[in-house]
């Protein structure tokens, strides 16, 4: 949407500054507590977990060496001493990468939410105001709705940072790792693109914040004519996503199918072509997250529990809970009696104005809740040994990944709606804008759909 | 059931959610339930999905109440996605390690680079 950016008071982006710092603070704060405090503590606690195992090792390999008890005897008191030993030490190592990750991710997170609103904030409350330049938009126009360069210039920006990909991953490896070689020069070309997609982004909120609803661009030709170019667009766009997934998913079945898991050795009565054993058997994601997998401990106990499928059991419901929470935002803009409920929901959301703001910040939070359960449920599975380096972990990592990077995308808009639900506001004539995020958001959450079943449970 | 129409004081919306939220509790309920056999939880979780698939793009997408080509842009994909999943996904499955090396992805340069 082109508008008249104009007609937004400078200080008005000066409170996106402001909303930048407080949810940078939140997200040191929140670092500070889970990813420095608590996870201090459990690597503590891992540290002497990891002793205990390496004493209890030490007591059955004398054991071994000594013929006490045979190497190959799972029964023998010390070996299932020992493996307990090595289970609690696990346990005790994913605890800390819990906190550990959970406190990192929501640093990064809000690093992420404080560039683009706190710069974008920046940015457009120094650009001169329409009467510094002679008319509104300085570009003849008027008031009339026009399209909008900010797209292209996103694109290209995307584009200058893929081109600078791969060498911003091995300069942000080198950042974790100190065997990597990197050199500070191979982040400048996707760093150039991050910077272009940030004044892209911050040009595009200029335009569209003064949008109270009216010069909404209308198709004129069949078979939409009469309908919002802009839903048309989201509708293409969906359609083209669609297909993105699709390929992710027929490539996953097509190796899937080939592969001898514990399913198909189960699912077809110890019959599945090459697949005779428990020996020949490939392990995917849900092998090490659902009960009963094939990812066996040392005293032959599945991995996956409750716990290991549980946050993609939470970020399931999340993305749901979060699918209505912003159908709530668009029905209330929508309605034109609304009226503050009784009780606790009449105090949390007293005004039509604050009660949209709300449930779009619920959203907001369930989605960020959604990317930090998914990236400690990556850390697990790659300390676990369920790595991108392997078939099953490429397609899991590039799939998730990739619902996850939309999700993350969906964020971001999603801070610029809560920035103007508490600015200009939205009402029954400008929440289309609500409603075409909405579009995406629920198209992100029924990805999803088919993701979860497909890599978690199957 | 139109957008404003309403059940028990609730409307569409709110009856989607609990739907949504009630097939996710069955799907993952269907998996920790071991001794159901896989090829009934395959049916379980397709059928589920479909039903939670109909509930977010005809309710929260409002494609039920929208004009047609709007549904038939949604629907034209799947005609893609189908033919992907029917000609890529589930035929020639071997296809995988049968393909020559040139087009099979090197894992070890891969993870060492």
């Amino acid at each position: 949407m082109s508008g008249h950016g104009n007609d937004v008071a400078n200080s008005i982006w000066l409170r996106a500054v402001m909303m930048a710092g407080i949810i940078l603070t939140v997200g040191v704060i929140g670092f500070a507590v889970l990813g420095v405090a608590i996870a201090g503590q459990k690597h503590h606690t891992w540290e002497e977990e990891h002793h205990h195992y390496e004493d209890a090792k030490e007591e059955w390999q004398t054991a071994v060496a000594n013929t006490d008890i045979s190497g190959d005897d799972h029964s023998a008191e010390l070996y299932i001493a020992k493996e307990e030993a090595h289970n609690t030490e696990v346990a005790a190592h994913l605890s800390y990468l819990t906190y550990r990750v959970a406190g990192m991710t929501m640093l990064f997170l809000t690093i992420a939410y404080t560039s683009f609103i706190g710069l974008g904030g920046f940015l457009n409350a120094s650009k001169p105001k329409a009467g510094d330049h002679g008319d509104d938009h300085g570009d003849g126009y008027g008031d009339d709705h026009h399209g909008s360069a900010s797209p292209i210039i996103f694109a290209f920006g995307i584009m200058v940072f893929l081109t600078g990909l791969p060498d911003f991953i091995i300069a942000c490896k080198a950042l974790l790792d100190e065997t990597v070689a990197a050199e500070l020069g191979m982040l400048g070309v996707s760093v150039s693109g991050l910077l272009i997609i940030v004044v892209a982004v911050s040009n595009w909120w200029f335009e569209d914040l003064p949008f109270i609803g009216h010069g909404e661009q209308i198709a004129t030709s069949y078979p939409f004519e009469g309908d919002h170019i802009r839903k048309v667009g989201l509708w293409v766009f969906i359609m083209s996503e669609i297909m993105v997934f699709a390929t992710f998913f027929s490539s996953y079945l097509r190796m899937r199918t080939e592969w001898c898991t514990k399913w198909a050795f189960e699912s077809s009565d110890g019959g599945f072509e090459g697949c005779a054993s428990q020996d020949d058997w490939v392990l995917t994601a849900s092998d090490y997250l659902r009960p009963g997998g094939a990812k066996l401990d040392g005293l032959g106990e599945s991995v996956g529990d409750f716990w290991t499928l549980l946050p993609g059991g939470i970020n399931t419901f999340a993305l749901i809970i979060s699918s209505y929470t912003i159908v709530l935002a668009l029905k209330t803009a929508k309605n034109t009696h609304w009226e503050p409920s009784n009780g606790i929901m009449g105090k949390l959301m007293p005004s039509k104005k604050v009660a949209i703001r709300n449930y779009l910040i619920a959203t907001l939070l369930l989605g960020s809740l959604f990317i930090i359960l998914k990236l400690v449920e990556w850390s697990h599975l790659v300390a676990e040994g369920f790595t991108i380096g392997t078939v099953q972990g490429s397609i899991f990592y590039i799939a998730t990944g990739a619902h996850g990077l939309h999700v993350f995308v969906g964020l971001i808009i999603m801070l610029y709606l809560v920035f103007k639900a508490n600015t200009i506001g939205f009402d029954e004539k400008n929440a289309q804008g609500i409603e075409y995020f909405g579009l995406y958001w629920h198209f992100v959450d029924l990805a999803w759909v088919v993701i979860f079943p497909a890599f978690y449970l199957y | 059931m139109s957008e404003h129409a309403e059940f028990m004081g609730k409307d569409v919306y709110f009856w989607n959610f609990i739907v949504l939220m009630f097939f996710t509790l069955f799907e993952v309920g269907a998996v920790f339930f071991e001794q159901i056999p896989k090829n009934a939880v395959w049916g379980i979780l397709i059928v589920v999905g479909l039903i939670k698939g109909f509930g977010i793009a005809a309710f929260f997408m409002h494609l039920r109440d929208e004009h047609k080509w709007f549904n038939i842009t949604f629907m034209f994909p799947w005609i893609f996605v189908a033919l992907m999943i029917w000609g890529i996904g589930l035929s020639n499955p071997e296809g995988v390690s049968g393909l020559p090396s040139w087009c099979t992805p090197d894992w070890t340069y891969a993870t060492e680079r």
